[in-house]
């Protein structure tokens, strides 16, 4: 059994996307599953499913309440960060194709700019040893307490391999800031930058500029996954799950996969890919748009090369010329990513994602018949091909 | 460092110029007064809070603490130094950091117990600007003389570099450095640190190199492990630089590494003594344990070559005391020149007692808040002891020998929780070189001359 085209998204919602919500986390998740379930002409009595992060400070069953969901028969936490958020919607279409549930809302809500900010200095108790406590035993430290921070480790490496440089990095956010401009909805909406722009912010973490890390944001993004058989009933043309995946590497750990292989490769989104593509029956050249997750510039750039879009060390030439503006060799993020638009933890890509397969993007790439969505790097993460039936 | 360009025409070098000169001409002036005669209760304390338990004492002051003679005090109306007036303008004009860099002391004879003393001070000079590695500064010197009756009885050199501190990515950010979660699989690692090891677990079954250590070979699945204290040399694979945020307990920009040790595991750490600059992928590092404090050891690099001299074995120690002394030349030559090292653990007790004991009240030395707010990692040695500790550890090595003077260059704080080791070398019968280092690198370079 294949869970390739079994089930489908039919409804994305969101709340606006800012810097300061003014309200609860848990008021942001019930906003945006109500304004998914009304995109998908459903409403709180039809859902018998949630799924959200293992990072998500509301449970499944307070946004039931809030909701009024009668009752839940599946409910569902994917972990590792950013690394969750396709994975919401892969552990959904698991549980439609397995007849656990009809109707599965996957959200993801926060006030990650006003509340509790991830770009800060990372702080765990000493006096706690879980495996994931001891993870970060090695590096915290240090000093080596920030997403930017593990991310520079391997970008130093990948610019050392591969003679990348600081204005290939900077290329990805141009492109980003370019598509933003044009989306109401983006927090730098009318706000494009230049290369320059991008040498001259200042360093976050060596090799990294500001520019090259996402935005902090907060905000609520919740999508409705339903069989595909439903949702052809539904208002909007289904957004078909032609492939949902998982994927680990070897020796990983949260952002700290530094002991074991090759730095300039992501082994975890490497298994990603591969498993997309053999689901779906698919390969690179088939997707018209792909939604990689950009919350540091640098990976953008070797997801490019460990999904197959490019040779390894050759994505700072796919990158060159406007390669993955809306307009270029493969767009990617065309909604301004989590550089552009806001970052909510991969959720808004896939919102983006479903926009391109109904042709209804504010930045559309013609002709739209498959895109790519990823989650989270440096972490154990997840994927989706989105497909128009 | 390297001469700024000309200030011709510079409207503050001009100021500091005329200053300058007219400070120079003020010559020999009275300083502050010696409120209390050399006398038992202030040796005592000294030679307590220093850990100098040489026998002349009972008669003789010992002459690394002729400064405490004229100190203040806690005293809010204290007297400056003849520098003031440039160290202000300094001040004002942006040069607002301070560093001491040089402290001189000839000693003319030992002071005898009851002596009165009183002392001068003369400018010494001001050359600048400079680039150094602090920022663009102006090195500011002068001299302090005492007498005991008219007669010169020793006489100091003090130089200070005022710099312009360079942007930093802001302040330093408040609080202390987050510390290791340890769990059974792991306090092997973090035990042998404080035993002076840098340990690798290995697998008892198949012998494979882990590191971080976990409970079950990944290759063989026996949960048998031991482990090995690798060499600490290795080559660095990645790093970063810090700017932004601020992270509690560092003081931006520092470079965090991941190193390929040579026993084929990796780490990560910080890199220490290496301007960012200057560091490069693939370049030889080796391991510096860095004591934080006394219940954490954490493990860090520093580039390949620029560490001191290892200590020998802690068994070298004691001979140097004994009859057998390397002073006496019973060993050869070469081997007789070096002296066997002496560690000092720097407790916060350490710190304050000997910034105490040579009437040293700034709050630097004693106040840990205030020395962080101040963008230091911790509170600190203060100089006096650090000459002290130079002359005991001479005078501890060579018995009977006589001080003549010390020359100290100063180099990195030497901090609360680290650990002081002075090493040393008789360069001829009258010439000692001392190094002493922490884990940031060499605090103290030392020239002593002892009397002939």
């Amino acid at each position: 059994m294949s869970i390739s085209g079994t089930a489908a998204i039919a409804g994305i919602g969101a709340t606006e996307f800012s810097k300061e919500s003014g309200r609860s986390e848990l008021q942001l998740a019930a906003e945006a599953c109500i304004d998914a379930l009304k995109d998908a002409g459903l409403t709180p009595a039809d859902v018998d499913g949630l799924v959200t992060f293992t990072a998500d400070a509301s449970t499944e069953i307070a946004v039931a309440r809030e909701l009024g969901v009668p009752g839940l028969s599946f409910f569902s936490r994917v972990d590792y960060g950013g690394g969750a958020a396709c994975g919401t919607v892969a552990h959904a279409a698991m549980a439609i194709a397995t007849g656990l549930a009809e109707t599965v809302v996957c959200y993801r809500a926060f006030n990650e700019r006003s509340g509790r900010r991830f770009g800060r200095a990372a702080a765990r108790s000493e006096h706690a040893a879980g495996t994931a406590d001891l993870e970060f035993s090695w590096h915290l430290p240090y000093g080596f307490a920030t997403p930017a921070a593990w991310v520079a480790m391997y970008a130093r490496r990948y610019m050392h391999e591969y003679g990348a440089t600081s204005e290939d990095f900077g290329r990805v956010a141009v492109a980003m800031r370019r598509h933003a401009a044009t989306n109401p909805n983006a927090w730098f909406h009318e706000r494009p930058i230049t290369l320059e722009d991008h040498q001259a912010s200042r360093w976050v973490v060596e090799p990294l500029h500001l520019l090259d890390c996402c935005q902090e944001s907060d905000g609520g993004v919740a999508i409705v996954v339903t069989s595909a058989e439903r949702a052809r009933d539904l208002p909007h043309p289904p957004a078909v799950i032609g492939a949902a995946a998982q994927g680990s590497g070897p020796g990983q750990m949260m952002m700290f996969s530094y002991y074991e292989g090759d730095l300039t490769t992501l082994p975890a989104m490497g298994r990603v890919g591969e498993t997309l593509w053999r689901q779906a029956g698919l390969g690179p050249a088939d997707v018209q748009a792909a939604i990689l997750y950009d919350h540091f510039t640098p990976f953008v750039l070797v997801q490019l090369e460990e999904l197959g879009f490019c040779g390894r060390g050759e994505a700072k030439d796919f990158v060159a010329d406007g390669g993955i503006e809306v307009d270029g060799r493969l767009p990617v993020n065309p909604n301004g990513g989590q550089l552009g638009e806001a970052y909510i933890h991969g959720m808004n890509g896939i919102a983006e994602a479903v926009r391109q397969i109904r042709g209804t993007s504010v930045n559309q790439v013609p002709g739209v018949a498959n895109v790519l969505v990823t989650a989270g790097t440096g972490v154990p993460t997840s994927g989706l091909i989105l497909t128009r039936p | 460092m390297t001469a700024a360009s000309p200030r011709r025409g510079d409207a503050l070098h001009d100021r500091l110029t005329v200053l300058a000169e007219e400070l120079t001409a003020l010559g020999e002036r009275p300083a502050g007064p010696c409120p209390d005669p050399v006398n038992a209760p202030m040796i005592r304390n000294w030679t307590q809070a220093l850990g100098d338990h040489d026998a002349r004492w009972a008669e003789t002051a010992p002459p690394a603490m002729i400064q405490v003679w004229s100190m203040p005090g806690l005293n809010r109306d204290k007297p400056g130094t003849i520098a003031d007036r440039i160290l202000a303008l300094l001040n004002e004009s942006g040069f607002t950091g301070v560093v001491a860099t040089n402290c001189e002391q000839t000693y003319d004879r030992y002071l005898r117990h009851g002596e009165e003393l009183r002392s001068t001070m003369r400018f010494g000079g001001l050359t600048g600007p400079k680039r150094t590695g602090l920022g663009e500064g102006y090195f500011v010197t002068w001299h302090q003389t005492w007498y005991a009756e008219g007669e010169r009885v020793a006489e100091m050199m003090f130089r200070v570099l005022k710099f312009r501190p360079r942007a930093a990515g802001g302040p330093p950010a408040k609080g202390r450095r987050a510390r290791p979660a340890i769990g059974p699989d792991t306090r092997f690692f973090w035990d042998g640190l404080r035993d002076g090891e840098l340990r690798v677990q290995r697998c008892a079954e198949c012998g494979r190199l882990r590191h971080p250590p976990g409970p079950m070979c990944p290759e063989c699945h026996a949960t048998k492990r031991e482990h090995v204290t690798v060499s600490g040399r290795g080559t660095l694979h990645s790093y970063v630089v810090h700017h932004h945020p601020p992270v509690p307990g560092f003081d931006p920009p520092f470079v965090v590494a991941l190193v390929d040790l040579e026993e084929g595991v990796r780490m990560v750490g910080d890199l220490l003594g290496c301007p960012p600059d200057q560091v490069r992928i693939g370049m030889p590092v080796e391991a510096v344990l860095q004591k934080i404090d006394d219940d954490l050891v954490l493990p860090q690099w520093r580039p390949a070559g620029s560490a001191p001299k290892p200590p020998p074995a802690q068994g070298a120690e004691p001979a140097a005391q004994g009859a057998e002394s390397v002073a006496q030349g019973t060993e050869p030559a070469k081997a007789a020149a070096e002296l066997a090292a002496l560690s000092v653990d720097l407790t916060p007790t350490f710190v304050i007692s000997t910034a105490l004991a040579t009437r040293d009240f700034t709050p630097v030395h004693h106040d840990t808040a205030l020395a962080r707010a101040q963008g230091s990692t911790d509170i600190f040695l203060n100089i006096l002891t650090t000459m002290g500790l130079v002359q005991r550890y001479v005078l501890e090595r060579l018995p009977g020998a006589v001080l003549e003077g010390v020359s100290v260059r100063l180099g990195v704080p030497a901090y609360a929780g680290d650990t002081l080791t002075l090493t040393g070398r008789a360069l001829d019968d009258r010439t000692v070189e001392v190094r002493g280092a922490v884990s940031l690198g060499d605090h103290a370079i030392a020239t002593v001359r002892l009397k002939g």
